[in-house]
């Protein structure tokens, strides 16, 4: 617990030694001191503080430069052609400028995740107190905020604790903010080290709204068994009024519910979610309904389903006011960060907000207290739907096909289709009267509506699109666990044999957005792979909700399929977007439960740790927003790899490996402090996979670390062989390079391998106690 | 795969985790519904076997009706120079991940209690027949045992057979279990070491005997035998004995000297039967934790899947975290629950005797190795939930350690905690009235600091 300026005057003190006159001290902050552990070398990084370790991966994992767009146009010089080596009128590369985008969707996403945490700490003091306790998970956690104290050396035990640690991330935003002005940083790889550091700060920021609102709002605690909640459009009940929340500040949403639940309402209402709202809100209330991704906004809106329209902050589409007034809905703007250019009503009575809305006068209001937020929806609401009737803008089938005859087949929807749908021979065929490939379409959309954008016909192709796929769309009706949070001390105990002796290849993580190539169903088959290979397999935000689309032989989802704890085989949802700190806490908790390591302030060799050792890798595979950016940055700086699906070549630069170079992959024997060449492992910290196969193979591949057991690396190795054999259709080329001893051969492939290990000439190498800092070299003690 | 090309079906580690529904079997061999079924390997004379052999006797699986379910016996004959008796279960227990790694065929459990399902469509690929199954196994045991030179197999699902095999096994089972428990400390020339937990926690060191499970509890002595004798440059490895330096307390020096050479100095002296000074060190996922409760001068256990809080007001988390990470901790001991079990528990402080609070999940576990007239005196969850309920239920109970407490009360002496500084500074000027005081590094130390609420100042809540 901290208090803040403290002031004592003493105007005359008498003592046997002396005399005090006129004394004044004043404190700034008196930190009443309970957290023993020891302050490691750097709390509070400043922006160069780490720069020595991020310089040591960057030149193991050199960026390579990918621009999405090689001109620069953000100041009055420009536009710049930064093209074949030319420098702006600045004097930046191409390099650099792409690396400062980096920096800068880094900071955008930290800033997301930062300000939507400081709006829930600001509100939630406000309403319970500076001295509210924070319990993330009872007494299964002793380390409770895993990020904030490594990196601020802050042990946060209320929600009073978590301003300084705000304030801390704030600073350091701003600080790379103003680093990313023109005539700055002139280095690109010192602007990836301001990205990893945004990156670092964006955890402690995630970190920091997920505990508070966890502590508070009395979200499941680290439970494996989290309640399963029910996910899709076909599970909202379409008979009851619907208030739809978009979004990922809860805020508002609790407004909602708990306003139904006073007037006892609750059970007559349909309250539901889009994108991590829809997690936070069902983490407080399991009668909520996610309705699913981002990419359902205009399917949801267009199907005439929402009755109300409530927008709280981040990712939701900035023309849902529009696609709101077509079907009659009410639309509630809810956040300072997106006001809709609706008038500010939050001082005015209830019951003229409520009036205007239903009457029609206004399209929208912005409301910015969630309690009033609470009351209008739900009246409104109530008051709306049965004068709606659902109405909807979907095309009849006739309709459907009447456009389709218009459509000239000049191609601009496919060209402008992210994914480069065939959504021409789509509409040729609809024209005929087949609408089979629209409706396969349905299943693969990401809703952006550029199609509609882009046709010269004015076809409204999305809902041509949502009609074809109604019948599937109204079958959306499963199952998703119930954001966890944390993972527990005890379950990461458990799980430290089963890891060492190999009966855990690794730990993937799947999150992220839904910008997919084709569909949820890729993230559904990969978290089933691994879980069916007895990986860990952690979900958060919209990958969470993909993976609880689609169901088994039997019928059952992939959280009634698989057990919720971080366990072998274990398909665990930690929740929304911020709920992502948790699966970074775990990884520094490793370090801190098997090793003893302290973490306060201690983040390098923390990292370090976590390099050289933990089997983890994530994957975004819809990877779209600048929060993901910022997600994949806090991880890079702790040295977990991380794969993005294909549009993730638009974050501008790959951070590879290369195999080929063997002396990139020498690391420091800390017992004996000579170097030792562990090959590549892991090979990449940032890289694209183009499909889903190579995905697969990847993720397979990137969990390998140096101080892998031969257990553990026999284990490891077999299921990358056979992954690659299955979905490559050959043998690896590089098993050589993970063989260090005859034990680490999959004893099912001995013979194959000892063969090409001949070929390849192979040596036997030691495993190490790997690290890349010369100061971990421990001393024999006499 | 070219080492089971001749295989209709892909054999790999990747299998492990695979089911077999009822609906897509083929067959079901043991099981619930089977009364008679076992697996077991047995150490036999060179002379006695013939290398690669497969013998089925009754009925094969292609034989067998689908659907059903069979007894079914699997006996594996194995020979070898410096193979003895003491690594049958060792040999017995690769069964369950061998079979496993088989496609469309799932094992589960062991010894007399196994359940196996033939999937139908590894059925149809060819898997239709006992010899299959033994040449994988044959493959695969001489693969990663080298140690064994000549291998036997047989699988027996006549029902006329089976009887008397099966009353064979349950006898060889538990007397290789009275055996492997009545194996003491100081009849064998080495014990075993474990380094496999230093990937995570590098200065851990596990020394495993007759007499003490590995901390984990997945490796005993044989398997660490069976181990050290496949891979000796392995990060499982023989320590020599040495001399007993002292036997109350369980001190050798070669594992002395084994622990100071793998911990790079950190730990120089190991005493395995006492969780006082000397006591073995912790890594991380040890199954369960020893505490001394200087109130009472007992030792509380608790186990990690222990949901609550213990007798002392922590619970696991807190009380694992202060022995973890390779740490020798006075008083705190990570350990097997396997280790409830041996005689040697905790010896020198007095075994069972010392022990007066333990989760009852894990009492009912260990009950059989509890001697019979402490086990009742030893408090539950539901017997004390504080010290001073503790003291009450001991004294009821008159457990050996109330003779102990010399007054009335237990010996409690609490630990004084170092104070902490409330103040650091290198370099601390203070001006006042015309004076300026330096304090140049100056700690102000206080036992205590009380922050109360300013009641003026009350915050909305």
């Amino acid at each position: 617990m901290t208090a803040k300026n403290l002031h004592i005057k003493i105007d005359e003190m008498k003592t046997n030694s002396g005399l005090i006159k006129n004394l004044e001290l004043s404190i700034g902050k008196v930190v009443n001191e309970n957290y023993n552990e020891p302050m490691g070398p750097t709390p509070m990084p400043s922006v160069t503080t780490l720069r020595d370790w991020d310089l040591t991966l960057l030149n193991k994992y050199k960026p390579f430069y990918m621009p999405d767009c090689d001109l620069c146009c953000l100041c009055t010089f420009g536009k710049c052609d930064l093209t074949a080596g030319k420098r702006g009128a600045c004097g930046l590369d191409i390099a650099a400028q792409s690396s400062r985008i980096v920096a800068l969707a880094c900071s955008i996403g930290a800033a997301c995740h930062s300000a939507h945490s400081r709006h829930l700490v600001h509100h939630l003091i406000e309403k319970y107190g500076r001295r509210y306790p924070l319990d993330v998970g009872g007494l299964n956690i002793k380390v409770e905020a895993p990020i904030t104290r490594l990196v601020t050396g802050i042990k946060p035990e209320t929600l009073g604790d978590l301003d300084d640690v705000l304030a801390y991330v704030e600073e350091q935003i701003t600080q790379i903010l103003a680093a990313a002005h023109t005539g700055q940083e002139a280095n690109a790889l010192d602007f990836e080290s301001k990205a990893f550091h945004v990156g670092m700060c964006d955890h402690i920021g995630m970190e920091v709204g997920d505990i508070a609102q966890i502590s508070v709002f009395n979200y499941p605690k680290a439970d494996p068994e989290a309640p399963l909640v029910k996910l899709g459009i076909g599970s909202v009940d379409r008979t009851k009024p619907v208030i739809m929340c978009i979004g990922h500040n809860v805020v508002p949403s609790v407004g909602i519910i708990d306003y139904a639940k006073e007037q006892k309402v609750d059970e007559s209402l349909e309250i539901v979610g889009l994108c991590c709202t829809a997690h936070d809100m069902t983490r407080y209330y399991t009668r909520g309904r996610i309705v699913g991704p981002i990419s359902w906004e205009l399917r949801f809106i267009r199907a005439g389903l929402a009755d109300v329209v409530v927008l709280d902050e981040q990712c939701i589409r900035t023309d849902v006011a529009d696609e709101a007034a077509k079907v009659n809905a009410p639309v509630i703007a809810a956040s300072e960060k997106n006001c809709v250019g609706f008038k500010n009503r939050t001082n005015d009575p209830t019951d003229a907000i409520v009036d205007d809305l239903v009457s029609g006068k206004v399209l929208g209001v912005l409301i910015l207290d969630p309690d009033k937020v609470g009351e209008v929806a739900v009246r409104v609401a109530m008051k709306v739907a049965p004068m709606r009737k659902r109405k909807n803008v979907l095309p009849t089938v006739e309709e459907v096909i009447a456009a389709a005859k218009t459509c000239t087949q000049c191609k601009q929807c496919q060209r402008n289709c992210p994914q480069d749908y065939a959504v021409p021979a789509a509409l040729k065929d609809a024209a005929a009267g087949d609408l089979s490939k629209l409706t396969d379409l349905y299943e693969y959309c990401i809703g952006c509506g550029r199609c509609e954008q882009a046709c010269p016909q004015k076809i409204v192709i999305h809902s041509l699109i949502v009609k074809a796929g109604e019948k599937a769309m109204y079958c959306e009706d499963n199952l998703c666990r119930s954001g966890r949070g944390a993972v527990s001390d005890v379950e990461i105990r458990s799980v430290g044999g089963p890891i060492v002796l190999g009966e855990i290849p690794g730990i993937v993580a799947l999150v992220g957005c839904s910008n997919y190539p084709k569909g949820g169903k890729d993230v559904y088959d990969i978290a089933r792979e691994f879980a069916s290979r007895r990986y860990i397999v952690a979900l958060s935000g919209c990958s969470a909700m993909a993976a609880g689309s689609y169901r088994n032989s039997e019928g059952k989802t992939i959280y009634e399929e698989f057990p919720g704890g971080f366990e072998a085989g274990g398909v665990l949802n930690v929740g929304s977007c911020v709920a992502n700190s948790h699966i970074a806490g775990a990884a520094i908790k490793v370090a801190n439960i098997f090793a003893k390591r302290n973490l306060r302030g201690n983040y390098e060799e923390i990292a370090d740790y976590i390099h050289n050792r933990l089997g983890a890798v994530g994957l975004a595979w819809g990877a779209y927003s600048q929060k993901a950016a910022a997600i994949g940055a806090g991880f890079w700086r702790l040295g977990v790899p991380v794969i993005v699906g294909p549009h993730g070549s638009k974050y501008r630069r790959m951070l590879l490996g290369r195999k080929d170079v063997p002396e990139n992959w020498n690391v420091i024997d800390a017992r004996t402090g000579e170097t030792v060449n562990v090959g590549p492992s892991p090979e990449h910290l940032f890289n694209v996979a183009e499909t889903k196969e190579e995905c697969i193979v990847q993720i397979a591949k990137l969990v390998i670390r140096p101080n892998d057991t031969w257990k553990g690396r026999a284990g490891k190795l077999s299921h990358y062989i056979d992954l690659h054999k299955r979905y490559m259709g050959v043998m690896p080329d590089d098993i050589h390079l993970y063989i260090r001893t005859p034990a680490d051969i999959p004893i099912t492939m001995k013979d194959e391998i000892q063969k090409i290990l001949e070929e390849h000439n192979w040596k036997e190498t030691t495993i190490p106690d790997p690290t890349l800092l010369p100061r971990m070299v421990r001393k024999m003690k006499e | 795969m070219s080492m089971f090309k001749d295989i209709p079906v892909e054999v790999g580690v990747i299998f492990e985790g695979e089911r077999i529904r009822r609906n897509d079997m083929q067959v079901e061999l043991g099981g619930p519904k089977v009364d008679q079924k076992f697996e077991i390997a047995k150490v036999k004379p060179m002379d006695q076997i013939e290398d690669g052999k497969v013998v089925i006797v009754g009925p094969d699986l292609k034989d067998l009706k689908e659907g059903g379910e069979y007894p079914l016996g699997i006996l594996i004959e194995a020979a070898g120079a410096q193979l003895d008796p003491g690594l049958e279960g060792v040999i017995e227990r690769r069964l369950h991940g061998y079979l496993n790694y088989i496609e469309g065929f799932m094992h589960l459990n062991q010894r007399y209690d196994i359940q196996i399902r033939l999937g139908k469509k590894s059925f149809q690929k060819g898997l239709n027949t006992f010899e299959i199954i033994g040449k994988v196994l044959y493959r695969l045991f001489k693969n990663e045992l080298p140690i064994i030179e000549k291998l036997q197999i047989t699988f027996i699902t006549d029902i006329s057979k089976i009887g008397s095999l099966y009353t064979d096994a349950l006898a060889s089972y538990e007397a290789r279990d009275a055996k492997a428990r009545g194996l003491k400390d100081n009849e064998v020339p080495e014990f075993y070491g474990c380094v496999l937990c230093q990937s995570f926690a590098p200065s851990h060191v596990c020394v495993i005997t007759p007499q003490r499970y590995s901390n984990c509890g997945a490796i005993s002595w044989h398997d660490g035998k069976a181990s050290a004798s496949i891979d000796p440059k392995g990060p499982i490895f023989a320590i020599p004995r040495g001399d007993v330096i002292n036997e109350e307390k369980g001190e050798f020096s070669g594992v002395n000297e084994a622990a100071k050479k793998r911990s790079m100095g950190e730990v120089t002296k190991v005493w395995l039967y006492t969780a006082f000074d000397h006591p073995h060190t912790s890594c991380g996922c040890f199954e369960a934790v020893t505490f001394y409760i200087p109130e009472v001068d007992g030792f509380g256990i608790v186990h990690r899947t222990f949901k609550g809080v213990t007798v002392n007001g922590l619970p696991f988390s807190t009380l694992a975290d202060s022995t973890a990470g390779g740490r020798q901790i006075d008083g705190f001991h990570g350990m097997s629950l396997e280790y409830m079990r041996s005689s040697k528990f905790f010896a020198a402080d007095g075994g069972w005797n010392r022990v007066v609070w333990v989760p009852k999940e894990v009492k009912e576990k260990v009950k059989d190795f509890i001697p019979k007239d402490i086990i009742g005196k030893i408090a539950t969850e539901d017997d004390a939930k504080g010290i001073d309920d503790l003291k009450t239920f001991l004294k009821e109970k008159n457990h050996p350690i109330v003779a102990k407490w010399t007054t009335e009360e237990a010996p409690a002496t609490e630990a004084e905690t170092e104070a902490t500084p409330v103040m650091t500074a290198s370099t601390l000027p203070i001006s006042a009235g015309g004076f300026k005081i330096i304090l140049t590094d100056a700690k102000i130390y206080a036992s205590k600091v009380v922050i109360k609420k300013d009641e003026s100042k009350t915050e909305k809540r």
